[in-house]
């Protein structure tokens, strides 16, 4: 088959598992789960014949593997769909394909697959735990299998398929397709327990924050279509159009901006919202109360690096306008957002307790060195991390997953209290969960960016040097805290779970999850450390050379004029080896020796400040405030109350009023004492007068005989006598 | 022979009679026997003029029966009729019937 | 088959009324034969429709299928009947819907008969604005297809409910809907009616196709009442047209009789209303005001575009603060018929470019979507407030365990209505967004607004009627979805879908007509 056909199917299959479980299979879960993993198996299938035909392939950034199909009649043209195949798509289908399938398989075990029905168990909320009985009669609790178990497979082939239409579509139309398919089930699968009421807050919030960067996007799509003509990359990035964009000033002169730059900034807003970005970032880490294997799949493979990707997608016409030094408006818009954002993001992490949402705001806190470094032109570099990041936090997130299943394991077993996801009721889960606790420990160093083993470290170096190599000394400066920081919390979370002694007797009883679930995380552990090996600097002392950097030769190549290297420094690899490893003993100290029910030690050191952090800078507040209540009021009191009701039906009853005041007053003044005075007079004249003579009407036949003689006798008298007088 | 008008003064008279009757009479059978003087009255004068006017033809003769018939008629409708109320009303008196007046 | 052939867009016209003379020699208490008949004759104007869609040819100028018969010769009108790619689009949207409607309407059990046969005079009402050219003859059937709603609402409107008017006085709910749209419509109409009565004696014809060749360009003409500037004739007529147009559209701040009439008509009269009649004012714009009026149209576009915009925004705030899911729903058709405007307004604007052209096709394109998304909202609304006989959205809540196809059903009709990509509102959005971004830019930013408060709306709907915990006061009382709804509902669900995924087939005739109608 050519290679455009098979990616043409690659987003078929999750689709059509879609519909089909929708349709026909909801009912039989083995059946449900088999055709969404088979055709996560296909669609995972043909990425890597893709993947590999394209990395085969000489000069694919000049000739991408492309294909278009006639899709709207736009006039006398056509607006042309298609897929598209360039190395930045192929990387990216390579750890979406693996991404997704591993979180498929991991969802068969998570959702308890194989285990009786719960006894007080409904849709719409999470399983409580079935009674079984063993052969000694005993009676315990264990795992129930998910009411819902077919319409979550259902809904991630859904998310699936936006994801594959995404990375495959030629188009900004088609990938924003894919983006809205992605938020809608971002939205259902958020709010899949939707019974409970946070994940019912929590799935409208994360709908309608996307949103917000969305609808810029969708005006940012309309500009460029009108700009251009067409929004396919090909056409988009040709140097004539991309110059022309650049010298053509914004629509309405705004703000002085050069046409490019306000499509760019409109793209990136839609960025700022898919990938949690400041000031849109609040959305994500509320998004935890879906079911983990949902979390991954947002957090790391492919909602919020679809936003990642977009501006990487972009970045020839986010570029447009920088010279050597000088950053384009929209460049500098992502590094001052990305930089903020890694840091701010990285603070909140550090005082969260619960183990999911350590590792949403670490993501926000990612993705944001993803954005900046994107923002000072590391175009590879981003491309690098966005790769090694979706490998190891997917692990991370199914390995918190894994966790926290132990852990409710260790629950339901001995019917305790407590909350299955705060930190500080593990610990000492390495012995119980030995799988869990060294693929965590893989993935979490290689967040921290643990020197020369981890992807993690390759990829963030690599955007440290860049940021230092090109002077941008706030960015490098602030990125480098925050890599202390995140080295400190990924630290924390490591030993406040798996180190030590177990601090509940949950944590006691816990155990090790099934296959199902240990598959997928080893396998991604593999990748968070052998990714990096492909990405190694030449110019990297001893070790570089060894392995070809085949991520800078392949992904560069997607550019026209391919990024040079940098000539290796020291400097930046000294404070990012420092960083990480300074932050991981650090966290290591701080919480070795944490005790059952005792206080955050960082609560003691920090003070209010911890409360500050603990509590997200109360943004969630303030835009409850500012946002949510004025908008309500404005839709239920100002819209509804007084300009609808009020105002124009206001004007309506008035002009009602008035002409029905003008048709009393005809009434009263005209119609009764006029036209109808008239008539009555008539009509009761008449009956007045009939009334009068209504004597003569006796019914006595001897008097109508009367009557008519004396009649007759009057006619006789007037004849005669008119006769006679003649 | 006797002059016409006698034929006419008697003929009036009788007629003048049975309207006294019709007019005055309670009994319903009385007006009726009224009505019937009244008839044979005109029948008089039609007799008498065709006798002294138009002996040749037969158009008073004719005239007469036709009234003798029509009265025929009406007598037997009449009473039919007062029988009828009499069966209803137990009473043939012509100044309770005003079922006219409705 | 000749004389079908001929006469087939008559036919379709008249069927429904022919189907409705039949209704009447049926017996009243046959509840099941009127039913059927019924839902049968419908279905054949349907299928006369689909065999135009099949046969029509989208690149020929002007109409086809015309049928010319003497109508009223003395003042210059026959009946003239014909479609071109913008009808045929409306003539199959309502015999689409129209079938749909009285399957829907199977649970009325009052009064079947004339229940029936007012939405077949409804139906002929309809078809006849879309298939007339004769100006005349267009405003019969506009007001036609105006009576058989309003004893729709009035009769058979939901019965509880009362509104306050003024000084304390209250009025049955569906009493004071029913005439306010009653009296709304006919105010606009009686300016229309002034309008065409002008046009005809000046023009000695009502002929659209002869008035389109001559009415633009027209400098000097004899029969002009009153002796008035040709100029003033054709500004009285602009505005008496536009301003019928926009209170049927409804353009803010005319809009106010369509959340009360849609929210008290019955199910199938809100599918319908929404459906279909609110159509008939875009329509008007498309068909008589851009080509009869071009120059008056582009210079008053940028007030149209901005009472659009408001209507975008606005309609979506006020659906985001109802508590009533009929309300709501009604408050989203201001707001998705606010793009159509919008659309409509930018391609007043820019005649003749593309970007006109594809504003169009784009606001085209939402007036048939809306016609599916918005039916098939009311009609889920209609489900589930013939179980609760409720509509308050806050006695609702958690009923997606106790109705889960019904909640799905739910879910992807909103997200039809909320425009996500895929389904067939985004793509109509979409075009008229990039068609009008250029030409008024400010205000489809400023549409955005109306966009993001769509999908505030929308969630809210869904949040309130299907999630959060298990309502228990519902259990056992509200059931599931039945066949008869569910095939009902799926027409439309699969259109929205082949619409959302591959746009052509629609889009292609629409794209054509508007080239051929609108192209400088």
């Amino acid at each position: 088959m050519s290679t455009e056909s098979i990616i043409w199917l690659i987003p078929l299959p999750p689709l059509l598992a879609f519909f089909l479980i929708v349709l026909f299979t909801n009912r039989r879960k083995a059946l449900s789960h088999s055709l969404a993993v088979g055709a996560a198996i296909l669609s995972w299938f043909g990425s890597m014949v893709v993947f590999f035909r394209a990395i085969r392939t000489e000069h694919l950034g000049l000739n991408p593997f492309e294909s278009v199909i006639n899709w709207l009649p736009t006039g006398d043209t056509w607006f042309q769909i298609g897929v598209r195949v360039d190395p930045l798509t192929a990387a990216t289908l390579f750890f979406v394909a693996w991404t997704v399938l591993m979180i498929f398989i991991y969802s068969v075990g998570y959702h308890n697959f194989g285990q009786p029905k719960g006894d007080h168990d409904k849709a719409g909320l999470q399983p409580h735990g079935a009674t079984i009985e063993d052969e000694h009669g005993h009676k315990h609790k264990a795992p129930s299998i998910e009411p819902m178990y077919s319409r979550f497979f259902a809904f991630i082939g859904l998310f699936a398929f936006g994801m594959y239409t995404l990375v495959v579509s030629n188009n900004l139309l088609t990938l924003f397709v894919g983006w809205e398919i992605m938020g809608l089930c971002s939205y259902l699968l958020i709010g899949f327990w939707y019974q409970k009421p946070t994940a019912r807050a929590a799935m409208i919030k994360a709908f309608l924050t996307t949103r917000v960067g969305d609808v810029f996007m969708l005006l940012g799509i309309a500009y460029l279509y009108t700009s251009v003509g067409s929004l396919s990359y090909t056409d988009i990035f040709k140097p004539e159009t991309l110059q022309k964009l650049g010298s053509t000033p914004a629509v309405g002169g705004f703000l002085g901006l050069s046409a490019a730059a306000l499509i760019g900034i409109l793209l990136f807003i839609g960025t700022v919202g898919k990938s949690a970005q400041w000031p849109l970032h609040v959305w994500l880490p509320d998004a935890m109360e879906g079911p983990t294997p949902v979390s991954a799949m947002i957090h790391a493979a492919t909602m919020v690096s679809a936003g990642v990707y977009l501006i990487i997608r972009m970045y020839p016409l986010l570029r447009v306008g920088s010279e050597a030094g000088h950053l384009s408006p929209a460049m500098s818009v992502m590094a001052v957002i990305g930089t903020f954002t890694a840091i701010f993001a990285a603070t909140i992490a550090v005082a969260q307790n619960d183990i999911k949402r350590v590792l949403a705001y670490s993501t926000i806190s990612q993705l944001g060195y993803m954005v900046a470094a994107l923002g000072i032109g590391a175009y590879v570099a981003v491309a690098f991390h966005l790769i090694t990041h979706a490998f190891f936090k997917a692990l991370l997130f199914l390995g918190s997953g894994s966790v926290i299943h132990g852990v409710e394991h260790g629950v339901l077993h001995t019917g305790e209290e407590v909350d299955p996801q705060n930190m500080f009721n593990m610990g000492g889960l390495r012995k119980k969960m030995p799988i869990t606790f060294w693929t965590f420990l893989i993935g979490g160093l290689a967040l921290s960016g643990f020197p020369i083993i981890t992807a993690g470290f390759w990829s963030k170096d690599e955007i440290l040097a860049e940021a230092f190599g090109n002077g941008h000394w706030v960015v490098f400066t602030v990125l480098a805290i925050a890599a202390f920081l995140t080295a400190f919390y990924t630290m924390r979370q490591i030993t406040l779970t798996f180190l030590g002694e177990p601090r509940t007797e949950s944590a006691q009883h816990a155990q090790e999850t099934p296959w199902t679930m240990t598959l997928p995380l080893i396998i991604l552990a593999v990748f968070s450390i052998t990714i990096g090996w492909a990405g190694i600097s030449e110019s990297f002392p001893v070790i570089g050379g060894i392995l070809p950097n085949i991520v800078h030769e392949f992904i560069g190549g997607t550019l026209l004029e391919a990024p040079e290297i940098l000539p290796f420094n020291i400097w930046p690899l000294l404070i990012s080896v420092i960083a990480a490893l300074g932050g991981l003993s650090l966290g290591w100290l701080v919480y070795r020796n944490q005790k059952e029910g005792a206080e955050d030690p960082l609560k003691m050191a920090l003070g209010p400040i911890h409360t500050v952090l603990k509590n997200k800078y109360y943004f969630d507040e303030l835009y409850n405030t500012i946002f949510v209540r004025p908008a309500y009021w404005v839709a239920d009191n100002f819209t509804n109350q007084i300009l609808d009701r009020g105002i124009i039906d206001g004007i309506l009853h008035f002009i009602a009023r008035v002409a029905s005041n003008v048709g009393h007053v005809f009434r009263n003044y005209f119609d009764k004492p006029v036209v109808n005075g008239f008539g009555d007079f008539v009509g009761e004249g008449v009956k007045k007068f009939g009334r009068s003579i209504k004597i003569i009407q006796t019914g006595k036949v001897q008097q109508y005989l009367l009557m008519a003689l004396i009649l007759a006798f009057g006619a006789m008298f007037y004849f005669v006598f008119t006769f006679l007088q003649h | 022979m006797i002059p016409l008008s006698w034929y006419l003064i008697f003929a009036a008279i009788l007629f003048c009679v049975g309207l006294y009757g019709v007019l005055v009479r309670k009994n319903a059978i009385g007006i009726l026997m009224g009505i019937e003087l009244m008839l044979n009255s005109i029948n008089i004068n039609l007799i008498a003029f065709w006798r002294y006017r138009a002996s040749d033809g037969i158009a008073g003769q004719a005239f007469a029966i036709i009234v003798f018939a029509v009265a025929a008629a009406e007598v037997a409708v009449g009473l039919a009729l007062i029988i009828s109320i009499y069966r209803r009303r137990s009473s043939v008196v012509a100044e309770d019937m005003n079922l006219l007046k409705w | 088959m000749g004389f079908v052939t001929d006469n087939i867009l008559a036919l379709i016209l008249l069927t429904p009324i022919l189907v409705a003379i039949i209704l009447l020699f049926l017996p009243k208490e046959q509840i099941k034969l009127l039913r059927w008949v019924t839902l049968i004759g419908c279905l054949i104007p349907f299928v006369l429709s689909l065999y135009i869609w099949l046969s029509f040819n989208s690149s020929t100028p002007g109409f086809q299928f015309e049928t010319q018969r003497i109508w009223y010769g003395v003042v210059g009108s026959s009946f003239h009947l014909g479609v071109d790619g913008l009808s045929l689009i409306m003539v199959l949207l309502t015999t689409l819907l129209t079938p749909i409607v009285i399957l829907a309407s199977f649970n009325i059990t009052e009064r079947v008969k004339p229940y029936m046969m007012l939405f077949m005079m409804l139906e002929t009402g309809m078809l006849g604005v879309f298939l007339s050219l004769d100006l005349l003859l267009f405003f019969v059937f506009w007001e036609v297809g105006l009576v058989p709603m309003y004893f729709l609402i009035n009769q058979w409107g939901s019965e509880k409910g009362e509104r306050e008017i003024w000084g304390g006085r209250k009025v049955s709910a569906r009493t004071y809907a029913s005439f306010k749209f009653m009296i709304y419509t006919m105010a606009g109409s009686l300016g229309l009616l002034l309008a065409i009565q002008m046009i005809g004696v000046s023009f000695q014809t009502y002929d659209l196709t002869q008035l389109f060749k001559t009415f633009p360009v027209a400098t000097q003409l004899a029969n002009i009442p009153f002796k008035l500037p040709l100029e003033t004739v054709k500004a009285i007529a602009f505005w008496a047209f536009v301003i019928a147009f926009a209170i049927k559209v409804p353009v803010w701040p005319f809009h106010t009789w369509l959340p009360d009439a849609h929210t008290e008509a019955p199910t199938a009269g809100s599918m319908i209303l929404a459906g279909v009649l609110l159509k008939l004012g875009a329509y008007g714009f498309l068909r008589l005001v851009l080509p009869l009026y071009p120059q008056e149209a582009h210079r008053y576009a940028g007030a149209l575009a901005f009472l659009a915009v408001m209507g975008i925004i606005f309609g979506a705030l006020a659906a985001y603060g109802q508590d009533d899911f009929k309300r709501l729903v009604a408050y989203s058709s201001v707001n998705h018929m606010g793009f159509v405007v919008l659309g409509i307004a930018a391609a007043a604007y820019a005649a003749g470019t593309k970007d006109a052209i594809l504003a169009l096709n784009g606001a085209v394109l939402q007036m048939f979507n809306h016609g599916l998304s918005a039916a098939g909202m009311f009609f889920l609304v209609g489900v589930i407030y013939e179980r609760a006989h409720t509509r308050n959205l806050n006695d609702f809540g958690g009923l997606f365990p106790l109705i889960p196809v019904y909640g799905g059903i739910l879910i992807f009709t909103s997200m039809a209505s909320l425009g996500l990509p895929g389904l067939n509102g985004f793509v109509s959005e979409f075009l008229v967004v990039r068609g009008s971004w250029p030409v008024f830019t400010l205000f489809t930013a400023l549409s955005m607004i109306g966009l993001f408060f769509t999908g505030a709306y929308i969630l809210k709907g869904i949040k309130k009627v299907l999630h959060g915990p298990t309502n228990e006061h519902w259990v056992g009382h509200i059931t599931e979805i039945n066949v008869r709804e569910i095939v009902v509902i799926s027409p439309l669900m699969i259109l929205m879908l082949a619409i959302g995924i591959w746009p052509a087939w629609i889009l292609g005739v629409i794209n054509s007509a508007m080239q051929l109608l609108f192209k400088g």
